[in-house]
């Protein structure tokens, strides 16, 4: 897998050395600058990355190749993208929401039942959020061993075992 | 002011009623409840609850580090996705 992933996002100059204001969107936010080299949409530019340190909303940091605050703010809005092989790698039964988001479900019969779009955790585990049709409701499924006894990444999909009632309207 | 203690924890009586039905019968179902500012209560624990957000059932899966906070605190009313990056997910 060599796919990019968004990890944050340049909101603009930071003083007049050239720095940029630099907003994270990984879950220990220092850790965008281990994922460097960082690279835009297309993959056509990319930066090394250095934080330089912490200040409101995000970090000041500098970029690889911007030396001054016109080429600083000029990159205000580019959201920054790692390579999906930066990150490390997982122990058995933990997934980047990244892997999850994308994946066919369907039941153990083999009838699909949707795909996923978003992974959520409230405070009571993580749920799958699976759209099951165009224009159609999303439904929350518990990501538990009982109601997700299988992920296959490689195939793209995912064998869900949903508790009665779920995708009933 | 905090609630008074002998009046016990409050809880929507139908919510009993249906954890009871669920526990005896040993189903694994979802239990839809609209009931947000009920109590979750030990005899809960192990349970799935389906709580209504105002637009769906958000399931709930109750343990017991959540026994004496309410329904609600677990299904919130407002949609927030943020950005994927790096965070990740575990299947217990």
């Amino acid at each position: 897998m060599s796919e990019l992933i968004c990890v944050g996002a340049i909101a603009g100059g930071f003083g007049v050395m050239g720095e940029v204001r630099l907003k994270s969107f990984c879950a220990v936010p220092e850790d965008i600058a281990a994922y460097a080299p960082l690279s835009n949409e297309d993959g056509t530019r990319t930066f090394a990355v250095r934080i330089t340190r912490p200040i409101s909303g995000g970090f000041a940091a500098r970029l690889g190749g911007i030396t001054t605050k016109e080429q600083a703010d000029a990159l205000k809005g580019l959201r920054l993208y790692a390579l999906r092989d930066r990150l490390p790698s997982l122990p058995d039964d933990e997934y980047y929401h990244a892997d999850l988001i994308g994946l066919q479900v369907v039941d153990t019969g083999g009838a699909v039942l949707g795909e996923v779009i978003a992974v959520q955790n409230h405070g009571a585990g993580d749920l799958l959020e699976i759209r099951r049709g165009a224009g159609q409701e999303t439904v929350l499924l518990p990501f538990t061993l009982a109601a997700v006894p299988t992920v296959d990444l490689t195939a793209g999909r995912i064998v869900a075992d949903p508790p009665e009632g779920l995708f009933e309207r | 002011m905090s609630r008074s203690v002998w009046k016990g924890p409050f809880v929507d009586a139908y919510v009993l009623k249906k954890a009871e039905a669920a526990r005896e019968g040993g189903r694994h179902d979802v239990i839809k409840i609209w009931s947000r500012r009920s109590t979750i209560l030990p005899q809960f624990v192990g349970l799935t609850f389906g709580v209504y957000n105002g637009k769906k059932h958000v399931p709930v899966s109750v343990t017991e580090d959540m026994i004496g906070q309410k329904f609600g605190e677990y299904s919130p009313t407002r949609t927030y996705y943020g950005h994927a990056a790096d965070k990740k997910a575990k299947r217990k």
